[in-house]
């Protein structure tokens, strides 16, 4: 296909277009069939995509944040879903000046003129479920202080199930769907502690202080669940670091450290910043990556964790027999592919893009930048297979958008990075992993 | 803010502890407690209602001194400043919450009885919406003595609300302010009245308790 020039890409095309075609095909019938109301469930019969999609609307800044989760912002789902679920209208509207000092002086006990040297009622940044406010405290620290719209707790619960019940009637019923919607429900209900954010925000400021990232630091004096002041971080994010024209050597360098950041973690195996977005990352003026929003950061399970580590090695020696071990522990086959064709779509796309996903592993540097890769990339995300029969273990909804979310951010940074010490790390825990069994 | 209003305010405040232990609390309690003489306090209250009452009429008097601190108030909109009033009494309100919930109805929640809060408090209410510029020439003839009145009265419904609100710091009552000052403010801002939008008819079905829509509607016959 044209599309697709002969390169070093060569193997990864040609497991593309069986990717593609099949991911197309699902895709694209599984939209029309709910529009037509032909699909096979009976409850949608009635009711159009269009409708149903129409009742996201509800949701607002839920909705946003569920979108979020399943990487529905990065290009993940079709985009029939993207474009329902990331408009604008979701997004909670400002906290106007005088609820805001309110706020702060219901949660911190005094208004903010009593309690900072200066405090910006005029929000920097609009958060999901509220806002973020520039200050300084007495003693002169810039901070930033992040409050939360009243009420926020008790609409993501009643939202979520409105969300829940929603998705039941796209997908069939079963015990998955319910496991997904709590898994990103527990997660949105603790992103609303604040004190929770707080004692993240520590723990990443102590492991990754004497590092090229930068994190703030937590000030518990002047937080609560519902309102986080932090120390400030300078610096731009993504696009107006890109506005700025800058040259390959300073873009190689960011990336660098976020492709580093995003490999300590796994190095570390312990809590892993989940929350891979542009938003959340901060290019200052000293060459530094600044790392902010600590709300949704996860640890996953052991036995997880390393499955989801071995399929970089599996894929890259497309070792199918370990693949489909993996597949099956997963949660991503049902049925042995070989015997059953439906199956056989699903692994024929996953091994495909897992393939894709894992080049990066291949050699020594890699080239985020590369136009082939990101069109593959994206052959991939936006033609993933939308069956109505969600699959896979439900740790890979936040796994997925981190590593989706770095590959995004580097891709649209444009960034080459060096990836042999990674490979190393990948190796080395997974060998770690071994000896400890 | 004078030193004696200071005084004031600080004997009103004590006051309202003495009475949530006991409604007929003396002057000498109260005297004893705030360290100063039963004299000084009858130099400033004629009885122990007046200071109680007091209590109400000064958190008016606060409001201003806040707003006066607000450095860009100036530029706040009708709905920031409506939720600037509300906001700031009912903070104040929660600080002495007990007291403002047996005692409100009586002092200043009375549909019969005008009280000396009531005054100032539609006092400042014409004074945010006559200094607001961006209101709308055609919604200028609603800034009338029913207007004033029928927010006094949708604050009565606020503090109902805020007594049953079981929400974490009463962040449901913020919320609703919240709605509801943007509804005003769209309402002033918009040309909704253009087109025929009758107010009246809008709190009747708007008020959130029915006392209050009684009450608009009184007041809206006695005006007209
Ligand atoms: N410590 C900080 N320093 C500088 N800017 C910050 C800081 N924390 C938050 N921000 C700004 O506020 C925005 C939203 O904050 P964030 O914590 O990401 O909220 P949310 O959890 O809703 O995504 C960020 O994208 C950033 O622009
Ligand atoms: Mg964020």
């Amino acid at each position: 296909m044209s599309d697709f020039p002969s390169s070093k890409y060569a193997r990864g095309k040609i497991f593309a277009k069986t990717g593609l075609k099949v991911g197309t095909n699902y895709a694209t019938h599984y939209l029309k069939s709910l529009a037509n109301g032909t699909n096979d469930k009976s409850a949608l019969h009635k009711k159009s995509a269009e409708q149903v999609f129409g009742e996201f609307t509800k949701l607002r800044g839920t909705a946003l944040k569920i979108a979020q989760s399943f990487s529905i912002d990065q290009g993940f789902l079709p985009e029939e879903f993207s474009e329902v679920m990331t408009q604008a209208q979701y997004k909670v509207p400002p906290i106007n000046r005088s609820l805001v000092r309110s706020i702060i002086k219901r949660e911190l006990g005094q208004y903010p003129e009593q309690l900072f040297m200066d405090f910006d009622t005029r929000a920097i940044a609009a958060a999901s479920i509220g806002q973020v406010h520039k200050a300084t405290l007495h003693d002169g620290t810039k901070v930033a202080v992040k409050i939360q719209y009243p009420g926020v707790r008790d609409t993501i619960t009643s939202d979520i199930a409105l969300a829940r019940s929603l998705f039941k009637r796209l997908v069939s019923d079963g015990p998955q769907i319910d496991e997904y919607i709590d898994e990103v429900k527990n997660t949105l209900i603790h992103e609303t502690n604040y004190i929770r954010e707080g004692e993240s925000i520590d723990r990443f400021h102590e492991r990754f202080s004497s590092h090229e990232v930068v994190t703030p630091q937590w000030i518990p004096d002047l937080s609560t669940e519902r309102v986080l002041t932090m120390t400030f971080i300078e610096g731009v994010h993504l696009d107006e670091f890109l506005n700025s024209s800058p040259d390959r050597e300073s873009k190689n360098h960011y990336g660098q450290i976020l492709w580093n950041f995003f490999h300590k973690q796994i190095y570390d195996h312990e809590e892993i910043h989940a929350d891979t977005h542009p938003g959340n990352f901060l290019f200052t003026p000293d060459g530094k990556l600044g790392v902010i929003d600590f709300g949704c950061v996860k640890s996953f399970p052991e036995e997880f964790f390393m499955d989801y580590l071995r399929l970089l090695p599996t894929h890259l020696h497309r070792d199918e027999p370990a693949i489909k071990e993996l597949y099956y522990r997963l949660g991503v086959l049902k049925a042995d592919p070989d015997t059953d064709e439906k199956e056989n779509q699903y692994y024929q796309f996953c091994m495909n893009f897992g393939y894709t996903f894992a080049m990066p592993y291949l050699e020594k540097s890699f080239d985020f930048g590369d136009p082939e890769y990101k069109k593959l990339i994206r052959g991939y995300t936006k033609n993933a297979p939308i069956t109505n029969e969600p699959r896979g273990n439900k740790h890979f909804i936040y796994s997925t958008r981190v590593h989706l979310g770095l590959y995004h951010f580097l891709m649209k940074l444009g960034a080459k990075v060096d990836t042999e010490g990674s490979q190393k790390v990948v190796e080395d825990v997974l060998s770690d992993a071994l000896n400890d069994e | 803010m004078k030193k004696e209003t200071k005084l004031k305010i600080k004997i009103a405040e004590a006051a309202t502890g003495r009475y949530i232990e006991n409604r007929r609390f003396t002057i000498q309690s109260l005297a004893k407690e705030l360290e100063i003489t039963p004299k000084q306090i009858f130099d400033l209250f004629p009885n122990r209602s007046s200071i109680l009452r007091y209590y109400y009429d000064s958190r008016i008097l606060i409001y201003r001194e806040q707003i006066s601190s607000i450095k860009e108030y100036s530029t706040f909109t009708l709905s920031e400043k409506l939720n600037n009033i509300f906001l700031s009494l009912l903070d104040q309100f929660s600080e002495h919450r007990e007291f403002v919930l047996l005692t409100y109805r009586d002092m200043v929640g009375s549909p019969v009885r005008s009280s000396a809060f009531e005054k100032l408090f539609k006092e400042a209410l014409r004074e945010i919406f006559q200094s607001d510029e961006q209101i709308a020439t055609s919604a200028k003839i609603l800034q009338n003595r029913f207007l004033y009145h029928a927010i006094y009265l949708q604050f009565h419904g606020l503090i109902l609300f805020w007594k049953n609100d079981e929400s974490h710091l009463y962040e449901n009552s913020m919320a609703l302010v919240d709605k509801w000052c943007a509804l005003q403010e769209e309402i002033f801002y918009s040309k909704i009245v253009d087109k025929g939008f009758d107010l009246g008819k809008f709190l009747y079905y708007n008020s959130p308790i029915n006392f209050t829509t009684s009450c608009a509607l009184t007041a809206k016959r006695s005006e007209a």
